[in-house]
């Protein structure tokens, strides 16, 4: 299966235009999802969702024409595969402060795709925390495909928490549409699976929408990284951020692709991606593609990449300071993940994640 | 509603015009294996080019066109003449040179470049070198500074043969190959041990022939410890008919030589320009690239420095103005290989009146290549909304040892600086011409004066109105 297809195609020796997952998959449906904290003015349908009568028809066709970062492959296996969809909607101005929490416990052997809908009404506002999570030492598979749409003046927080083990094999596609004056936060930590593939298109199409995204990513022991984000941006004045953090360790592998499309029209859109990458070893692969695609003058698009090894001031300020280099790069790789686990503001998550990285960094 | 402002379109009156092809020896159109056979037999090559040639029509045939960057479906080769010999023989004096070949070059200023500023002076007619001079003190300092067809067969045979097509080979992708197959022209520069040249050596590709293909090669080897800089330029009148540049530069740089290499492009609006330029650096080498992109209908050029030798250093340093109809894919690859190697690109790209400009780049840091440092800036302004900027920079970082910077920026002319300069007295299309002008300035500022020149009135940024 192809994956994560860039927009624009660049050489082929680089090996960017896309991935390829090469292995046979054959699901068992275990691992199931545990929802908890559903707040008032939220509702949630499980499976065959189109019969539930929760949500407008027209609605729903909209999400499900939306297409995830993985590709259309991708999205041709979700719907050959998953019977339905899990789908929370936030009523017309509800604003809820409290996280709807979904767990995914899987087990060792587990082999399952699911599909998740979350759709902001007019005005409402919802944070979304899914977490997926194994012990270390399980192997499996996991596709997730998750589609958001944030009406006029919506807002949709969607935090994502991946703390699979190592002989697991994870897709991540999120799909988003955000209308006038809406915003889409996306916050994700991509910490296990030993080859994990991360898609994500958001569309701006509203005026004055927006998009934050930050991502924190740890690669150990060989994991594969695979990450294709897509902005693009119809809206006037629609603006997008999006900020990738981690490190890479011991053999692992690590490819980024980032595109912003500030399309024709978009008159005073902006867009922004950052990606800072710590090289904690040699046999490392760190790739890095963070393209602008510009069809309108009235625009600012930027980007911004570091890529390398601890810097030597911080090393030397650290190591005057009594740390070793081994202590300081593992405080430096904290720091920066910090930076985006900090983000959550739910203890369970946060702590979930510290308890990641302290086995990590054993 | 603000008043919108334009940046004039280059001005082309100085490079757009054609002289008679009367008495020149055409071949047929098209890419055989009879036509190849033909041009290696025109130009008396030896046994191991002709085989070279047919087997890289081989490659060609057997590799496809791109599936990325502009479309070239526009270029048919079957229309394309790929040898076109003027009727004369190459000179090293202007008297001997045909008046119609020798007016051409004196509208374009390289005679008299040549006396004011260079060291030595190439200048090629389709596909042969109609002139070729050097001055007599360089000679004396042993600098070899010849047309590719006699270095071919003369003193410097064997190291031609050593090197020729061996940095960008013909299976290097099918553009590469068609050269292997039909190259005709260029330049050999050898640079001894030690010669540091003060004046620059310049090489001046003219394609003057409708519906034909131009593929000079140019070798550059410049030994340890020496110094050159070399300049390429090139331009060609406007046909209706799709024109075709295929060239490939070579370049070896020894250790802790130094060479900078400086190109204006300005061929015509019908130009497919499709040329690879590569530069393979020793221990403590340096290899500078100054690139100016304003012709061409199509253009992929992307400079690539092989950063070999322990501590060896790469620059690139580029513009690239796209105008009406133009769909210019420009960049420059960096390889680093060795330990301590760094490498600094810097790149502005401009686009207007419909054109579209892509910068695309690649870094590779390979395992070995310990302290490996890199930096990558690139710039492209927007001057109305009916063109295009698009940037595809890719790093691929094998080892933890380096440092790696990027970064980009798409934009139009700031209304604050524009706003602020006014606020200082100056008139609202001065400070955006100012603006544009400080845009280009660090690729102008790299270039000789003359060629600064040349740029800023390639550009030539007559504004009016405001731009927004």
């Amino acid at each position: 299966m192809k994956l994560n297809k860039l927009p624009t195609l660049t050489w082929n020796f680089l090996k960017l235009n896309d991935a390829v997952l090469d292995e046979k998959i054959t699901l068992n449906g275990r691992g199931k999802s545990v929802i908890r904290n559903i707040p008032n003015g939220v509702i949630v349908g499980n499976g065959g969702c189109d019969n539930c009568g929760i949500c407008d028809p027209s609605t729903l066709e909209d999400i499900r024409k939306l297409k995830t970062g993985l590709g259309d492959e991708a999205d041709s296996f979700f719907e050959s595969v998953c019977d339905g969809s899990l789908t929370i909607r936030a009523k017309r101005d509800i604003k809820v402060e409290e996280p709807l929490c979904i767990n995914y416990e899987l087990a060792d052997g587990d082999k399952n795709a699911v599909k998740q809908e979350i759709i902001a009404e007019e005005g409402s506002s919802i944070t979304v925390i899914m977490d997926y999570s194994s012990k270390r030492s399980d192997s499996g598979f996991f596709a997730v495909q998750t589609k958001l749409k944030a009406e006029k003046g919506a807002k949709i927080r969607l935090v994502k928490i991946e703390l699979l083990g190592r002989g697991f094999t994870g897709m991540d596609g999120i799909a988003a549409q955000a209308g006038e004056d809406a915003e889409i936060e996306l916050i994700q930590m991509e910490l296990g699976c030993g080859k994990n593939y991360v898609g994500v298109d958001i569309e701006l199409d509203g005026k004055r929408s927006s998009f934050t995204g930050n991502t924190g990513y740890l690669c150990i022991n060989g994991q594969k990284l695979d990450m294709n984000y897509y902005i693009g941006h119809t809206g006037k004045k629609s603006v997008s951020s999006l900020n990738v953090t981690g490190a890479l360790r011991d053999g692992s592998c690590k490819n980024f692709r980032g595109t912003i499309d500030l399309k024709h029209g978009a008159k005073g859109a902006k867009g922004d991606e950052q990606e800072s990458a710590l090289l904690l070893s040699d046999n490392v692969i760190n790739k890095t593609l963070p393209i602008i695609l510009c069809d309108e003058d009235d625009v600012e698009g930027s980007h911004g990449a570091t890529i390398g090894r601890l810097s030597q001031d911080v090393l030397f300020y650290m190591q005057s300071r009594g740390f070793s280099e081994h202590e300081a790069e593992v405080l430096m790789t904290r720091a920066q993940l910090n930076s985006v686990r900090g983000m959550i503001g739910d203890e369970k998550s946060v702590g979930a994640i510290s308890q990641y990285l302290e086995e990590a960094f054993e | 509603m603000r008043e919108r402002s334009e940046v004039n379109d280059i001005d082309r009156s100085a490079y757009d015009f054609k002289d008679s092809e009367e008495g020149f020896y055409r071949i047929k159109e098209g890419l055989t294996r009879q036509i190849v056979e033909q041009i290696s037999e025109e130009k008396h090559d030896p046994e191991w080019m002709r085989q070279f040639r047919l087997r890289s029509l081989d490659i060609y045939n057997e590799l496809k066109v791109t599936d990325w960057g502009p479309d070239i479906s526009g270029l048919n080769m079957d229309d394309i003449v790929t040898y076109v010999r003027p009727n004369t023989k190459m000179s090293a004096k202007w008297e001997e040179v045909p008046e119609d070949i020798k007016n051409t070059f004196e509208r374009l200023g390289i005679p008299q470049a040549e006396r004011e500023s260079l060291a030595g002076v190439g200048a090629q007619y389709d596909s042969e070198l109609v002139y070729h001079n050097v001055k007599d003190e360089v000679s004396k300092t042993g600098v070899i500074y010849t047309d590719m067809e006699s270095a071919l067969t003369g003193e410097y045979a064997d190291m031609v043969k050593d090197h020729f097509m061996k940095l960008v080979p013909p299976t290097d992708h099918k553009f590469a190959a068609l050269h292997g197959a039909v190259w005709s022209g260029g330049s050999f520069v050898y640079v001894p041990p030690g010669v540091k040249l003060d004046i620059p050596l310049q090489s001046y590709f003219r394609l003057n022939a409708a519906g034909a293909g131009q593929f000079e090669h140019t070798l550059i080897i410049v030994s340890e410890g020496a110094d050159l800089h070399f300049i390429e330029g090139c331009s060609a009148p406007k046909y209706n008919v799709a024109n075709l540049h295929a060239g490939c530069v070579e370049l070896y740089v020894g250790k802790n030589a130094r060479l900078r290499y400086s190109t204006i492009e300005n061929w015509s609006k019908n130009m497919y320009n499709l040329n690879t330029k590569r530069a393979l650096c020793e221990d403590g080498a340096t290899i500078e690239w100054i690139s100016g992109s304003f012709g061409s209908h199509v253009s992929y050029l992307y400079p690539s420095s092989v950063l070999k030798g322990k501590g060896s250093h790469a620059e690139f340093t580029g513009i690239t103005f796209a105008g009406k109809g133009q769909n210019l894919d420009t960049g420059a690859k960096m390889i680093h290989i060795g330990e301590d190697t760094s490498s600094f690109i810097n790149t502005k790209s401009i686009s207007k009146d419909g054109g579209i400009s892509t910068y695309r780049s690649s870094v590779t840091v390979n395992e070995k290549a310990k302290n490996a440092k890199a930096s990558v800036s690139c710039a492209s302004l927007m001057l109305d909304d009916i063109s295009r900027s698009d940037t595809v920079p890719a790093m691929d970082i094998r080892t933890g040892q380096c440092d790696i910077g990027h970064e980009a920026k798409i934009g139009r002319i700031s209304d604050d600086a524009v706003f602020y300069l006014m606020s200082r007295g100056i008139s609202e299309e001065d400070a955006k011409a100012m603006i544009v002008s400080g845009f280009a300035d660090p690729v102008s500022k790299e270039l000789p004066l003359e060629y600064a020149v040349e740029m800023n009135n390639l550009i030539r940024l007559e504004m009016k109105g405001a731009i927004g």
